[in-house]
């Protein structure tokens, strides 16, 4: 009995002073020190909303699987540019209609180049600035012979500089030497074979790096527009996914609490947007949005207009139709849930316990409702990235040079026969990024919502 | 009952209404005039105007289309067929027709099939035949129509050349199957998950239990008890279906060349064709008014608990 009493007792008890017969200890039945309260407290640690939402969402493969791949989507989206030595506009001339993983004539000559080159530049710098150079990245011809630049043996901080004067030649400074962008002291080009003195031409050749996706008939590398698609079009879909959330959880939120006459009104203009073929309007409000919002961008000065500039008509106006149209099913959700919440019993003893109205939407309603608007939101990104690609695919959404994979998909359809692969690679990217998106919605729903809970 | 469709009905016409008055205020903010053209001098744009009522109010033109329209006249055309009636242009030249057709089947195809594999899931859940359809469905309602439309084109048109890389006026049965397929495939996925979630909810439901209890067939069970009560959340969202199904026709209708509405209205907008703009609006979306009415009417007559006059609760 003895033990048992030990094993129950919450508190660590020394088997010796356990009392042998009913003569309690008086010390025993003193209050608790704040030691003893703490490690109370300790042992029922409570588990906060994001942390439980955070390990039933870990515990689903699928959406975990899901949410690495979208990461990995991410990366290409985000990442990917900086890696790549191709940019989404520039055009390589003589790599036109290149397949995947092919060289361009001049890429393969450049390749060839820094296998068998009749000496190296030994540089650590480029010509004119301060970017470090690769191996491979440039190389000159001189004498019949062709040179590599390369790090091995590089010169302690030296620039090469092309001389354009009537006779280019190339020379080498070092850095310290260089003050307020002129240089005082020439030195000859330090090269492992040959001087260069009197080199006659210089070729630039980017760094040899395969197309992996090919490139389209301007010779553009569809990998690096592709990157550059899939970055616009996850940002509108956040974007558009944000201004849906903010206008329809406001509209939504001051329905259901005001009530009443309000909220009838305000549920009857809901009704009519939601019963509107949203595309035939969308369509309409593309064509009518394209030149205001172009005489905006020309005429604005403030700086607000300017970046609205930058992102072009298209995707402007892409989010002004979000932000007219697609709030609507928001609206009604956060309705909902306001509705039901305000009923419930604790939001009655709150109000009965004399709280305001701020601090029963603080504490009370936005906690309970914060499931249903990451849900909502996560879910209606992969729809406006759809959407944006529809539009883009109909030649409405944004325009060359920019790209999204929309216009991407729609720009591969007119060689389609031709070159399939151009549609394919934006196709599936978009189809992933959707389907990965739409996985972990999924997975946040069964994570943040606790009735769902078994 | 009645008093419920005669409520939606009124509804449905103000609807209409504002959606008349939106896309007349739209189309009226598209920058240029429908009249100009490298030729047109300011007085011939004057004059045309004048000839269509172009020059008058807003408002008053705006009340011109109502008044027209209760008539059942749709205008006439200005620019893409000038002089011809739009209601011909749009009924009587296959347009409609067509994409009506088109329409019809990927919607009956999304029904027809969809059901049936979301009800084969559910029956088998937790087998492989479960988790190939749901692969299958999940992966579906992730390709966007038009990227599956051309590759379908690209696979069996171009490259197996099974099937016409033009459908044109739809004239034979292959000319339906890669269009409709297309047009379908998001919505019979989309089906096929709904059916199967339902179908769970309902087959863990005590009737279904006493079904099975007194001893009736899995079969009968399936279909007479679990079906029917799962069927609720597909059918609402046939309305929905509709609409999506309109708009996914632009990109089908333009990938196969398909001459119908849904191409002839992206063009009306590009042409600023005013009373084609009008009424090619008005009666795509009558057409979703019309589909979403019948589903709530379908509705309550599939689940007899539910009150329609008291939406809100």
């Amino acid at each position: 009995m003895d033990g048992k009493f030990a094993k129950i007792s919450p508190f660590q008890v020394d088997p010796d002073k356990i009392p042998q017969n009913f003569d309690l200890n008086e010390e025993d039945f003193m209050p608790a020190e704040e030691a003893e309260k703490a490690s109370m407290v300790e042992k029922h640690k409570s588990v906060s909303y994001w942390k439980d939402a955070w390990r039933r969402f870990r515990k689903n493969t699928v959406s975990m699987v899901a949410l690495a791949i979208f990461l990995v989507c991410l990366l290409f989206a985000f990442l990917g540019p900086k890696l790549i030595p191709y940019s989404y506009g520039d055009q390589y001339r003589s790599s036109q209609k290149l397949g995947p993983m092919e060289y361009s004539e001049n890429e393969q000559t450049a390749l060839s180049i820094a296998d068998s080159c009749d000496g190296f530049f030994a540089t650590s710098l480029q010509p004119g600035s301060m970017n470090a150079i690769k191996k491979g990245d440039y190389y000159v011809q001189h004498g019949g012979k062709t040179y590599a630049f390369t790090l091995k043996k590089a010169v302690e901080k030296s620039i090469l500089i092309l001389k354009a004067d009537a006779e280019p030649a190339l020379f080498v400074v070092k850095e310290k030497d260089i003050k307020d962008g002129q240089y005082e002291k020439i030195q000859e080009l330090e090269l492992t074979d040959t001087p260069v003195e009197g080199a006659k031409e210089i070729k630039l050749v980017k760094t040899v790096f395969p197309h992996v996706f090919g490139t389209d008939s301007a010779g553009r590398d569809i990998m690096a527009r592709t990157m550059y698609g899939a970055r616009v079009s996850i940002l509108i879909g956040i974007v558009a996914a944000l201004i849906v959330l903010v206008i329809g959880s406001i509209y939504g939120a001051i329905s259901g609490l005001a009530g009443g006459a309000v909220d009838f009104v305000m549920m009857r203009i809901v009704e009519l947007i939601y019963s509107i073929p949203e595309v035939l309007i969308v369509l309409l409000l593309q064509v009518v949005l394209k030149d205001p919002l172009q005489a905006w961008f020309d005429s604005g000065t403030s700086a607000f207009a300017q970046a609205m500039g930058d992102l072009g008509s298209g995707i402007v106006s892409i989010f002004i139709t979000f932000a007219l149209l697609y709030w609507v099913t928001m609206a009604r959700i956060v309705r909902g849930q306001v509705l039901q919440l305000k009923k419930q019993e604790y939001v009655t003893a709150a109000t009965a316990l004399g709280a305001s109205n701020g601090r029963i939407i603080r504490r009370h309603l936005l906690p309970n409702c914060v499931g249903a608007l990451v849900i909502t939101t996560c879910l209606q990104i992969p729809s406006a990235i759809f959407l944006e690609s529809f539009l883009s695919f109909l030649g409405l959404g944004v325009s060359a040079p920019m790209a999204s994979l929309g216009s991407l998909c729609s720009d591969a359809l007119e060689t389609i026969s031709l070159y399939p692969y151009r549609l394919v690679f934006p196709g599936v990217i978009l189809t992933v990024i959707v389907l990965t998106l739409n996985l972990v919605g999924d997975g946040l729903r069964d994570a943040l919502d606790p009735r769902l809970k078994k | 009952m009645t008093g419920y469709i005669i409520k939606r009905i009124i509804v449905a016409i103000l609807t209409l209404l504002v959606i008349m008055t939106v896309t007349f205020l739209l189309m009226n903010a598209i920058p240029g005039s429908p009249f100009l053209t490298e030729k047109s001098t300011p007085e011939m744009i004057a004059r045309a105007n004048a000839k269509y009522g172009l020059d008058k109010p807003l408002y008053v033109q705006l009340w011109n289309y109502i008044k027209s329209y209760l008539k059942g006249d749709l205008g006439t055309s200005l620019k893409m067929q000038e002089g011809t009636p739009v209601s011909t242009i749009i009924f009587h030249q296959g347009k409609f027709e067509l994409s009506l057709k088109l329409g019809l089947y990927a919607l009956l195809l999304a029904v027809v099939l969809g059901i049936p594999l979301g009800c084969i899931a559910a029956y088998n859940r937790g087998t492989w035949i479960d988790g190939f359809l749901r692969v299958v469905t999940t992966v579906g309602v992730a390709i966007p129509t038009f990227v599956l439309a051309t590759l379908l084109l690209v696979t069996f048109a171009v490259k197996l050349q099974w099937l016409p890389t033009v459908s044109g006026s739809l004239t034979t049965w292959k000319a339906y199957v890669m269009p409709v397929i297309s047009l379908s495939f998001y919505y019979l996925c989309y089906v096929a998950k709904l059916t199967r979630t339902s179908m769970l909810d309902a087959i863990n439901q005590d009737y279904i239990r006493t079904a099975r209890a007194k001893g009736v067939k899995t079969r009968s069970v399936i279909l007479k008890h679990a079906l029917r009560n799962s069927l609720i959340p597909v059918i609402t969202y046939l309305g929905p279906v509709m609409a999506g199904i309109i708009t996914g026709s632009f990109v089908v209708e333009s990938t196969f060349s398909i001459p119908g509405l849904g191409k002839y209205f992206v063009q009306s907008v590009l042409n600023r064709d005013y009373p084609v703009i009008m009424a090619t609006t008005v009666v795509l979306s009558a057409l979703v008014i019309i589909m979403n009415l019948v589903v709530d009417i379908a509705y309550k007559i599939v689940d007899p608990r539910i009150t329609l006059t008291s939406k809100e609760a």
